[in-house]
């Protein structure tokens, strides 16, 4: 591996990188901080077959997801059949009443799919998570494999590698897809956005505008890109990476300045696709993964694929006398908390917030999930001249048109910190690119 | 069965000229099993862009546009209503009927409402109906009307706890209640007879049905009643909201007026 002529290159590769800006940006004490997302010049390799089993799963999921977006913001058959009890629905903050009665262009909610996986020292692949809102990430490995591909040529000549320069291809194709007539957009919330490097070059990529708020206007129930000149041109598709809160103030936050006053509601009519839909928080939930694998059975009529890491629900009594009785090896997540907030692990805790935690447990047991810690594999990074084993989950990206279809590649996050389960590049983590195999 | 003549007023005034005004309108009846809407009649001002749609509820909405500066926004829906046809509206798409029994930010209980709650007597109240009418008896003696003491942001449970207030916390401290019985409850905003402000009341769910009463005037909504919206609480039926550029100070009013014929 140690030969292979690219991994010489990783400083002109990274310096590439820094060069082309591909930053993100956090907020720290208040102010804004671009990074660099430092890169490991060895892939994650994916063989042919094993690509071939994670898609046909991952495909599954995503449209068990859709599927059960449109029936819970219409029928409801689910609840009826009591699949998913009603007040893990209701009570979520990501169920969104404005949303009710609303047909997507195409049915569409779910258009791009991030799916976090690891792979367990059992062998086995596990979803930890699924994005559906604003999932970001795919430019990284985008970018990655062009410059790589510049410092390297022959790697790329020696090794059967997919090529995954067609993301834009793919997302341009589910922009036009269910674009109801007129422009397709990105939009941005702006310079100071964490992700605006991946706006900015998906944008360049599709060859589509690159928009904020200003640039856009709600009239006559359509919705229009009003150029420097004030022309105005009818916008059909919006890839919004503004969240559903920020999206329209006169439907969501009203002190949102970065939204479009009445998109959301001609959304509604179908004069305009949004990408994602709003409203896809209720099936990215952490209280609803536990349910997405009934949801493939109900739904598809099929067994999951994939699995979920194994998960309970002290709201259930068999689940909840498990975790009493498992307290200590499990993993706690508070439903309600993201980014890694409201997470607990069972044997870290003092006998005395051991004790305040069941009490709170079983006060309130649809607040949590209760998870078995997986032992994920390592995968080497290049440290100096040196390789060291480091943890390192997987991003897939599933982009929805008429069907499912998985992008050949991936964003594959390590942790830099030996000692750390924690992959988030906003610790400071770093990214390869992942290869999937042609042969 | 009464036939009421209606009109809706709102104005604002400016201080300053705004202007890039976006607004949504929510205050035109429609008919349902219960009224019969007729010569329906709307006039808004400015209206340079004007769209009419729905919100989540099937509430009708106008969207509109205002760009160029203005000191005056006028909306005015007047028109004929049958009411009274029945006693109950259909609960229709059924399948929504469950989001009504979760509390929201305005009608979560405290302690006020919990022990407001416990001193409730359901005896041979067997039916969500008849369930909702003591809370009802129970409401119109607790709570007292009195203007100014609280505000469109007071909670049901801050209402409850001054004791006074207006239809809006009669109706969230009532919704707040059902919901705790486990009946699915909505806030309605409408026009009452007379001459005044528009007015709130409540609908619970019985058996597929919608039935309203009026936990202010302690009645089963009947043929004063013209119902505008409804929806989860007071933040669901904004008659009016809008967002300008300008750095104006509003001045709004409002009249509605409701006449036999």
């Amino acid at each position: 591996m140690k030969n292979i002529d690219l991994l010489k290159r990783t400083d002109t590769v990274n310096e590439l990188l820094a060069r082309y800006g591909v930053k993100f940006g956090i907020y720290k004490n208040h102010t804004f901080k671009e990074q660099l997302f430092p890169f490991d010049a060895i892939p994650r390799i994916i063989q042919k077959d094993e690509f071939a089993y994670l898609e046909r799963g991952l495909k599954q999921r995503v449209k068990a997801l859709n599927l059960f977006l449109t029936d819970i913001y219409n029928e409801k058959q689910i609840l009826k059949d009591q699949i998913i009890p009603e007040e893990f629905i209701y009570a979520s903050s990501g169920y969104l009443i404005q949303c009710e009665n609303i047909h997507p262009p195409k049915d569409v909610f779910s258009h791009i799919s991030g799916i976090d996986l690891v792979l367990g020292k059992d062998g086995n692949w596990y979803i930890l998570e699924d994005n559906l809102r604003v999932p970001s990430g795919a430019s990284y490995p985008m970018i990655a494999r062009e410059l790589c591909r510049r410092s390297s040529p022959q790697t790329f000549h020696d090794y059967p590698i997919e090529d995954n320069r067609n993301y834009a291809q793919i997302l341009k194709h589910a922009l036009d897809y269910v674009n109801t007539g007129g422009l397709s957009v990105v939009l941005t919330p702006g310079r100071y956005n964490a992700a605006y490097f991946e706006h900015s070059y998906l944008a360049e990529c599709m060859k589509v505008p690159l928009v904020s708020n200003t640039d856009l206007v709600v009239e006559n129930d359509h919705l229009y890109f009003v150029d420097y000149s004030g022309k105005k041109e009818q916008v059909g598709a919006v890839y919004r990476r503004i969240s559903d809160e920020y999206l329209d103030p006169m439907n969501f936050n009203k002190e949102s300045v970065i939204g479009i006053p009445h998109i959301f509601d001609i959304f509604r009519k179908g004069n305009v696709a949004l990408l994602n839909a709003p409203g896809n928080g209720i099936a990215d939930d952490k209280g609803i993964y536990y349910f997405v694998p009934r949801m493939i059975r109900y739904y598809l009529g099929e067994e999951p694929i994939l699995s979920n890491a194994p998960t309970y629900l002290p709201f259930y009594e068999d689940d909840r006398n498990y975790v009493l009785e498992n307290f200590d090896k499990l993993v706690l997540k508070d439903v309600a908390e993201a980014g890694g907030y409201g997470v607990v692990f069972g044997n870290t805790m003092t006998k005395k917030q051991k004790e305040d935690f069941i009490a709170l447990l079983k006060r309130e047991p649809r607040r949590f999930i209760a998870q078995e810690v997986i032992d994920f594999c390592d995968i080497d990074i290049l440290e100096g001249n040196e390789l060291v084993p480091r943890k390192a989950d997987l991003r897939a990206f599933v982009v929805s048109a008429e069907e499912p279809v998985v992008w050949k590649s991936g964003l594959t996050r390590f942790s830099r910190n030996p000692d750390s389960f924690i992959v988030n590049s906003s610790q400071g983590g770093g990214f390869k690119d992942t290869w999937v195999l042609s042969r | 069965m009464e036939n009421l003549n209606f009109r809706y007023y709102l104005k604002i005034e400016f201080s300053e000229p705004v202007k890039n005004h976006r607004f949504t309108v929510k205050c035109i009846p429609q008919s349902d099993e219960r009224q019969f809407i007729e010569e329906k009649s709307i006039q808004i001002f400015p209206n340079e862009s004007l769209c009419e749609g729905n919100d989540s509820f099937g509430n009708c909405c106008i969207f509109g546009n205002a760009d160029l500066p203005h000191q005056l926004f006028e909306v005015e829906v007047s028109g004929h209503a049958k009411v009274g046809l029945a006693s109950y509206t259909k609960a229709r798409p059924n399948y929504q009927i469950s989001i009504f029994r979760y509390q929201t930010e305005y009608t979560k209980p405290g302690n006020q409402l919990n022990q407001f709650f416990s001193e409730i007597d359901f005896d041979r109240c067997d039916t969500n109906l008849e369930k909702s009418k003591k809370i009802m008896q129970n409401v119109y003696k607790k709570f007292s009307y009195k203007k100014s003491i609280t505000n469109i942001s007071t909670t049901a449970e801050q209402a409850l706890e001054l004791g006074q207030g207006v239809c809006q916390d009669y109706s969230h401290i009532m919704i707040a209640l059902c919901r705790m019985a486990n009946i699915p409850a909505r806030y309605v905003v409408g026009m009452l007879v007379g001459e005044g402000l528009s007015h709130a009341w409540v609908e619970i769910e019985d058996n597929g049905y919608w039935y309203g009463l009026d936990p202010t005037n302690m009645l089963i909504v009947n043929d004063h009643h013209i119902k505008i919206s409804h929806g989860r609480d007071y933040k669901d039926c904004t008659i009016n909201q809008g967002l300008f550029i300008g750095n104006a100070v509003q001045q709004q009013t409002i009249s509605v007026r409701v006449d036999r014929t």
